[in-house]
């Protein structure tokens, strides 16, 4: 089995466009992983003109949610750089192993990478307003702020488009839907930079890098 | 054999199910009659935990392709029209359908959905009502997509291709690709810039220009090369299976920026004030009309509503050109419509004065809006005046009254103005009649209630011009004449048409000082008065109208208040005619006798505050109570015949 991976194009974000640029895309990978019996779920964006479709799962919706608030954090203290989020697929296989290992391997096929380039416009023009997450601030950059969001739009469409063309390119990689109930077909992770749970995760995706292929091949 | 049989027969369903699921999710998000997105929210399995139990309750149809769609009944009765065959082609046009303006607001309704299916059957039909008529009248569509749904059949030599595998295995793996398909379709329809469209329809309760319609066929009509350059293609990958393969693609306008520019105006909050204000004809709708209006995806007779308005604005276009907003132009350009339905005395002879109307009402409207006293004074006073809906008509026409007064004095008693020097009224005369056309302007930026008012009182006085005349009539009698001004002759048959309580709307404008506390009050008093009036002509349910009229336009003052005295002692009541007097200051000061008051009414006018005003407004009160009190039928009955006239609706209660 292969694992595909997706390096999805480079997103110039504001700090408070971050949830709902985040949201889009791991929504919009997860409803196409979703192949379990859906009933799709419609999101407007607030920022952006864009509607995106979420798999209805409350579960999913809920992690998400999370990580992103955890993504959130991370920027705080990482401000100005590049990050890299990792939103993997695998199957769970049970291992015939010796008796001292996990009895339960992770089998990836499928890592798509979001790559944000947090900007910070807001603090180089107000310093102080370091909570003014919704509102821009100062009215002279309101312009500014509209074309770049429109630029960003684009780009988020951009990225949406790939995840679409993507999937429809890259079927055979996808295994067989498991006979399960429930809309999440396949287990999921999302892995942000360096968030200390997930070093174990971000060391498997380097390895997994190096070799193009997940380390345990069944 | 046997299962190789089954299995085409499988491939043979899931390639139908395709097609079908492809239909109905292009359809679902480009069809708005179906009032949809809210609907995927409430469905949604709640937990993946119990999703067991929630499986039961799932559509066979969900199934297909794991994806639960709402419902939408134009994709099946499609489908059952077009489905001949798998092999045929399935080609979705979505269709951008723009109303040119000449629509028949009676008529009108809001169809969104023009759905005609060319293919050989040749099916039309439609999810609401739509007449044939509105195909060919005035419509101009245009392609914005082009979905084609084709399952591509190998020959028979390359059938064999996937036999290495077990067919089940085959059978799956085609079914999970298709699966993947459909999802990125799912997103893909809601990507292309026809979703804007639909979107829009969708939370605008379908009140636009343009709608969305579409076709389904099986060949492709071919587009000009024009056409086709403004198009751009997304092709999906496709699916292959054991004897062919499953291709999707659609052609799409990247840009609808024609529709875009209008589709970003927002409609409804420009209609709301117009709403509210224009169906003086049926008050009935007046009602539920603000609550439902603020952005709610529209009821039928809602939609209705929104669309006459906007019809109205749009087809005939205001009489009065300086008027720049949808909410101005709505009365002025039923003015300008004698024969709408809403204005009852329909073959009124167009009047001159019309624009001197809305001259002097402005004039007056200017003059009232600033006053402080004007917006809190309408709160007070409907309790006492009027029961149940028609209390907001009473309301209006209290806030109107005052007007009328004063124009009729302006009108058709120049002399007296002349003789009696009214302070402050001629100098104003001059100002403000001038400034009044641009104080239009004004009106939009006013909040709703405001708006509305102005429209109602506009809206008598122009679509009945008529009315002016009435009283006129009717204060002749009882002072002098007014015949400096019209021409009587012509609108008596009129004045016995049209109730007393019209006439008073109609006419407008105190240039003058009046501050509108005097005339409520005089307002308030008139139903008393005429009560104890009318009995000298008429019966007297009907004659307390015409009085009551009367008695407020009656340009001489003085008399009228002797008048008023003598029909307050008529009915008995001393002290009720003692407040009057003492609060009716500025009628007569209007009066020639009676100089001395006239001087000091108006410098208290002018000197007038918040506070004063609220003291009036207490006076006011205190009258009105005392009406109560004392009123009896005919005071009750003037109040209904009022409010008939405010909304014109049944004129024969109140004939005389």
């Amino acid at each position: 089995m292969n694992c595909e991976v997706c390096n999805l194009k480079e997103l110039e974000v504001g700090q408070y466009e971050i949830r709902d640029v985040l949201r889009c895309v791991l929504h919009t990978i997860i409803f196409h992983r979703a192949l379990g019996l859906v009933r799709p779920k419609e999101i407007d964006l607030e920022l952006f003109d864009i509607t995106y479709v979420q798999c209805g799962d409350p579960e999913v919706e809920k992690k998400i949610e999370e990580k992103i608030e955890q993504f959130i954090g991370w920027v705080e203290k990482h401000p100005n750089k590049k990050s890299q989020i990792c939103l993997s697929f695998y199957e769970v296989k049970n291992k015939h192993g010796s008796w001292f290992s996990k009895q339960i391997e992770q089998l990836y096929w499928e890592h798509w990478y979001i790559n944000l380039n947090v900007a910070q416009q807001p603090k180089a023009h107000s310093v102080k307003s370091h909570n003014c997450k919704v509102v821009d601030t100062g009215e002279n950059n309101q312009e500014d702020t509209g074309t770049r969001r429109a630029a960003l739009e684009a780009s988020l469409r951009d990225v949406l488009f790939q995840i679409i063309r993507f999937v429809n390119d890259k079927k055979e990689h996808v295994p067989p839907i498991p006979n399960r109930e429930g809309v999440i077909s396949f287990p999921y992770e999302i892995i942000l930079p360096s968030s200390s749970d997930s070093a174990f995760g971000m060391d498997m995706i380097k390895r997994m890098l190096q070799t193009g292929h997940p380390t345990m091949l069944s | 054999m046997a299962s190789s049989h089954s299995d085409s027969a499988k491939m043979e369903q899931i390639i139908t199910e395709f097609f079908a699921k492809s239909l109905h999710i292009i359809l679902e998000s480009r069809s708005p009659c179906i009032s949809s997105r809210n609907f995927s929210g409430e469905h949604i399995v709640s937990s993946p935990s119990s999703s067991s139990s929630s499986s039961s309750s799932v559509r066979p149809r969900d199934k297909w392709f794991n994806l639960a769609l709402r419902e939408c009944p134009e994709a099946l009765e499609n489908l059952d029209f077009w489905h001949q065959s798998n092999l045929e082609p399935m080609v979705v046009d979505v269709v951008l359908v723009k109303r040119v303006i000449n629509w028949d607001p009676a008529n009108f309704y809001p169809k969104a959905e023009l759905f005609r299916n060319l293919s050989s059957k040749e099916v039309y039909s439609n999810c609401w009502n739509s007449d044939q008529e509105e195909l060919g009248n005035g419509r101009s569509e245009k392609i914005i997509e082009r979905w084609i749904v084709q399952y591509e059949a190998r020959k028979a030599k390359d059938a064999g291709k996937g036999s290495k595998r077990s067919s089940s295995n085959v059978l799956s793996s085609i079914y999970k690709k298709s699966i993947l398909l459909l999802r990125s379709l799912y997103l893909t329809v809601r990507l292309l810039p026809a979703y804007k469209i639909f979107r829009d329809l969708n939370l605008t309760g379908q009140i636009r220009s343009f709608s969305l319609a579409h076709r389904v066929s099986s060949f492709v009509e071919p587009f000009t090369r024009r056409e086709e350059a403004e198009m751009q293609r997304f092709g999906f990958a496709p699916v292959d299976t054991s004897s062919g393969r499953l291709c999707l693609s659609v052609l799409y306008r990247s840009s609808l920026s024609d529709v875009s520019s209008e589709a970003s105006t927002p409609m409804s909050p420009q209609l709301i004030p117009d709403y509210v204000g224009s169906p003086l004809a049926d008050p009935l709708k007046r009602f539920p009309s603000l609550p439902v209006s603020r952005g709610s995806p529209s009821s039928l007779p809602f939609s209705r509503r929104h669309s006459w308005s906007f019809d109205q604005y749009r087809a005939s276009p205001p009489s009065m050109t300086f008027s720049p907003s949808p909410t101005h132009s709505e009365p002025y350009a039923s003015a300008s419509n004698p024969s709408s339905s809403r204005f009852p005395p329909p073959g009124l002879p167009p009047h001159p004065p019309e624009v001197s109307h809305a001259h002097k009402y402005n004039a007056s409207f200017d003059e009232y809006y600033p006053s402080p006293t004007f917006s809190p004074s309408p709160s007070p006073s409907p309790p006492i005046y009027v029961p149940g809906s028609r209390l907001s008509g009473a309301l209006l026409r209290s806030e109107s009254a005052p007007v009328n007064i004063h124009a009729t004095k302006f009108l058709n008693s120049p002399t007296l103005f002349k003789n009696q020097n009214l302070p402050p009224s001629p100098p104003l005369k001059g100002t403000r009649y001038g400034p009044s056309m641009a104080d239009k302007s004004m009106y939009p930026s006013r909040d709703g209630a405001t708006v509305d008012k102005m429209s109602f009182v506009r809206r008598d006085d122009i679509g009945r011009p008529s009315g002016l005349k009435i009283p006129s009539e009717s204060s002749a009698n009882i002072s002098y004449s007014r015949s400096s001004c019209r021409s009587f002759p012509d609108d008596f048959d009129e004045s016995e048409y049209t109730c007393a309580f019209d006439v008073d709307e109609d006419d407008v404008t105190d240039p003058g000082s009046r501050a509108d506390l005097f005339d409520k009050r005089r307002h308030a008093h008139d139903p008393l008065q005429s009560g104890s009036f009318m009995p000298i002509r008429k019966s007297q349910g009907a004659a307390v109208g015409a009085l009551v009229d009367m008695l407020k336009k009656a340009p001489p003052l003085h008399q009228d208040v002797s008048n008023l005295a003598t029909a307050s002692q008529a009915s008995g009541s001393e002290t009720w005619s003692n407040t009057f007097q003492e609060y009716c200051q500025t009628p007569k000061s209007i009066s020639a006798q009676d100089g001395t008051s006239s001087v000091a009414s108006s410098a208290f006018l002018a000197s007038k505050t918040t506070a004063d005003a609220l003291e009036e407004l207490k006076g006011y009160k205190e009258i009105k109570n005392l009406l109560l009190s004392q009123g009896g039928t005919g005071r009750s009955r003037s109040v209904t015949n009022h409010a008939a006239a405010v909304e014109s609706a049944d004129e024969g209660t109140v004939k005389f």
